[in-house]
C-alpha cells in the first residue's frame, strides 16, 4: 500500500515558487536543490552555481514502484527557474514520471528547468517527462544525462499541449556499454519550438537511439537539430519524423479573422551524424509528411468527423 | 432505402458517371457488375460521400432524405456504409483503436468474430493489434473491412469487391457473415463483384450492369446474367442483355 500511495502523491511537488512539498520514500533522499548544495559538497560539480529552486533526488536503494515529481504554474506571470539533480546509485532500477504544467489558461508563465541526471554503473532509469502548457506560456528545458558503464536510460519527453515558445536542449553522454533511448514527442499547436539534442557515444560498445515525432498544427514553427556523435566503437541511430497538419475548421476560423486562408506551419529537421571512430555504426532516417487525403476520407467514411480522424492519425503518428 | 437520380460526375472534362438511376429497397440485395474502369467504384464512393468526388451532380436519397450534400460521416450515422475495395494503410493507428472509436456495438460484443465463421475458419485475428492495413494480406484487409462494417450497425452496406483476392473457402465465409449478420437482419446490400461465386451464396434479387459510367441493363436472374456475361463478355453481351434480360426490369 505504501508503494501505491507513492504513485498518486508526487515525491516532489512545487506550485509556482512556493516551498515544495516533499514526500518520503524509503531509500530515496529528496531535498530542495539549494539544501542539497549546502549538505553535500559533491553536488557542486553538477550544479553550475548555487541553485535557488528545483529538486535533488538521490536514489540509494531499489524501489519497487515508480515515483513522480510535479512542478506547476498556477498564478499569473509566475517565473520558475529550477535546477534539478537526479542521481541513481549503482545497480538500481528506477521508474520516474516528471510532470510540468500550467494549471489554467492565460497565466503567461515562464518555466525554465536545468537538470542533470546521473546513472551510475549498471543502473537503469525509465523516465517519462510529461509537459502540458498553455498558449501563453514560455518554456525552456535543458537536460543533461550522464550514463556510466553498463547503465541504461529510457527517456520519453511528451508534450501534447504546447506552450507559446518551447526550447528543449538534451545532451546524453554514454560511457562503456551504456545505452540510451531518447524519445521526443510533441504535438505543437500555434507554437514556436526549438529542439537541440545530442547523443554522444563516448566509449566502446555504447549505443543509443534518438526518436523524434513532431506534429505541427496551426501556424507552428518547429526546428529540430539532432546529432549522434560516435567517439568510440559504438552504435547509434537517429529517427526524426514530422507531420504537418491542417484542418478545414482552422482554415475557416482564419478565413473569418483575416479574410483569407493561411496555413503556415513549418517543420525543419536537421539530422546530423558525426563519426570519429571507423568501427562505429551510426545511421539516420528523417521525413516530413502531411496527412493523406485518402486516409482522412477513409476514416470519415467510417463515421469519424474530420477532427476525430485527424486526432486518430496524429495520435497514431506520435505513438509510433 | 436508397434512391439515386441522374447521378453524374465529370473529371478533367471526362464524363465518369453519365446519369445513373438506381433504387434499392429495405432488406434488398442487389449486385453491380461491369468491366474494369466502368465507373463502379467511383459510383459507390460518390454514394458514400467521399469528399474527393464532391463535384458530382444528381440526387441521392437515403431513407427518404436527400443526402447528396451530406458529409460522409453523417451518411454513416444515418446507416449508409461502404466497404472499400482497396482500403488505405494508416501507419501508427492500431486497428483495434479504430474499431473502438467507430463501434456502435458495446466493446464486449466487438469480439463478435468469436461467434462467427471467422473463428471457425481459423483466420488469424492478431491483426487487431496491428496498424490499419499495414502489411495486411488480401484476406486480412477484407476481414478488417467486414469487422468495421459490422461494428457500425448499418442499415445499408455497399461492398466494393469484398470477394476479390479471396480463395473459394474464404469467399464462402465472407458470404455467410454477410448473409447472417446483415441480410438476415434486413440490412440492404449492394455488392460489386467480378466473380459470380459470392452471388451464388448471396442470391441477389437484382443485378445491374454498368458499362462506361452508365447502368445499361438490369436483370432479376443473376444466374442467367452471369451465364450471358461468361459467354459473350460485357461489351458483346450488351445487346444480348438488353434484348433478353432487360425485359425483367
Amino acid at each position: 500500500m505504501k508503494n501505491a500511495k507513492n504513485i498518486y502523491k508526487p515525491a516532489y511537488a512545487q506550485i509556482d515558487n512556493k516551498t515544495p512539498k516533499i514526500c518520503r520514500i524509503s531509500g530515496v533522499e529528496i531535498l530542495p536543490s539549494k539544501i542539497a548544495w549546502e549538505k553535500y559538497n559533491w553536488t557542486k560539480k553538477y550544479f553550475q552555481k548555487k541553485p535557488k529552486q528545483g529538486y535533488f533526488i538521490w536514489v540509494k536503494k531499489n524501489i519497487s514502484s515508480y515515483f513522480s515529481t510535479c512542478v506547476s504554474i498556477a498564478a499569473k506571470n509566475t517565473k520558475q527557474n529550477l535546477q534539478n539533480l537526479l542521481v541513481i546509485e549503482k545497480n538500481l532500477k528506477v521508474n520516474l514520471q516528471g510532470i510540468c504544467n500550467s494549471q489554467r489558461k492565460n497565466l503567461s508563465g515562464q518555466h525554465k528547468a536545468q537538470g542533470k541526471i546521473i546513472l551510475k554503473e549498471n543502473s537503469a532509469l525509465k523516465y517519462e517527462h510529461i509537459q502540458s502548457w498553455d498558449k501563453s506560456d514560455i518554456v525552456e528545458s535543458d537536460y543533461q544525462f550522464i550514463l556510466e558503464k553498463n547503465s541504461k536510460l529510457d527517456y520519453s519527453y511528451k508534450n501534447f499541449q504546447s506552450p507559446k515558445k518551447l526550447k528543449i536542449n538534451t545532451r546524453i553522454n554514454t560511457f562503456e556499454k551504456a545505452s540510451a533511448n531518447l524519445n521526443i514527442i510533441i504535438n505543437s499547436i500555434q507554437s514556436d519550438i526549438n529542439i537541440n539534442d545530442i547523443l554522444i557515444l563516448k566509449e566502446k560498445n555504447s549505443s543509443g537511439i534518438i526518436k523524434l515525432r513532431l506534429v505541427g498544427k496551426e501556424n507552428s514553427r518547429i526546428s529540430a537539430h539532432s546529432q549522434v556523435r560516435a567517439e568510440a566503437e559504438s552504435k547509434g541511430h537517429l529517427d526524426c519524423q514530422g507531420l504537418l497538419v491542417s484542418s478545414e475548421k482552422f482554415h475557416s476560423e482564419l478565413a473569418c479573422r483575416r479574410g483569407r486562408i493561411v496555413e503556415k506551419s513549418i517543420i525543419k529537421l536537421i539530422p546530423e551524424l558525426v563519426c570519429q571512430n571507423k568501427k562505429a555504426q551510426i545511421t539516420h532516417e528523417a521525413s516530413i509528411g502531411k496527412i493523406s487525403e485518402e486516409e482522412l476520407n477513409y476514416l470519415r467514411m467510417r463515421g469519424l468527423t474530420e477532427k476525430q480522424a485527424i486526432d486518430l492519425i496524429v495520435n497514431g503518428f506520435l505513438e509510433a | 432505402m436508397l434512391k439515386i437520380k441522374n447521378l453524374k460526375l465529370k473529371k478533367d472534362n471526362k464524363e465518369i458517371l453519365k446519369g445513373i438511376d438506381l433504387e434499392i429497397k429495405k432488406g434488398e440485395v442487389q449486385a453491380l457488375l461491369g468491366p474494369n474502369a466502368s465507373g463502379k467504384s467511383t459510383f459507390v464512393q460518390v454514394i458514400a460521400g467521399n469528399p474527393k468526388f464532391k463535384s458530382a451532380e444528381g440526387k441521392i436519397f437515403f431513407n427518404g432524405k436527400e443526402i447528396s450534400k451530406l458529409s460522409p460521416e453523417k451518411r454513416v450515422k444515418m446507416g449508409l456504409v461502404l466497404s472499400w475495395q482497396n482500403p488505405p494503410a494508416i501507419k501508427g493507428v492500431k486497428f483495434s483503436n479504430l474499431l473502438k472509436k467507430i463501434s456502435k456495438v458495446p466493446s464486449s460484443h466487438l469480439k463478435l468474430s468469436k461467434n462467427t465463421k471467422i473463428k471457425k475458419q481459423s483466420v488469424n485475428l492478431n491483426f487487431l493489434n496491428r496498424e490499419i492495413n499495414v502489411d495486411f494480406s488480401g484476406g486480412e484487409k477484407k476481414i478488417s473491412e467486414l469487422l468495421q462494417i459490422l461494428s457500425l450497425k448499418p442499415k445499408m452496406v455497399i461492398f466494393d469487391e469484398i470477394d476479390s483476392g479471396l480463395d473459394l473457402k474464404k469467399v464462402e465465409m465472407v458470404a455467410e457473415i454477410i448473409k447472417k449478420d446483415l441480410i438476415d437482419k434486413k440490412v440492404s446490400v449492394l455488392i460489386i463483384t467480378h466473380s459470380g461465386e459470392i452471388l451464388k451464396f448471396l442470391k441477389p434479387q437484382k443485378v445491374n450492369i454498368m458499362i462506361a459510367g452508365k447502368i445499361v441493363c438490369q436483370g432479376k436472374d443473376y444466374r442467367q446474367v452471369l451465364k450471358t456475361i461468361k459467354k459473350y463478355g460485357y461489351e458483346k453481351c450488351k445487346k444480348h442483355l438488353q434484348a433478353g434480360l432487360c425485359a425483367n426490369r
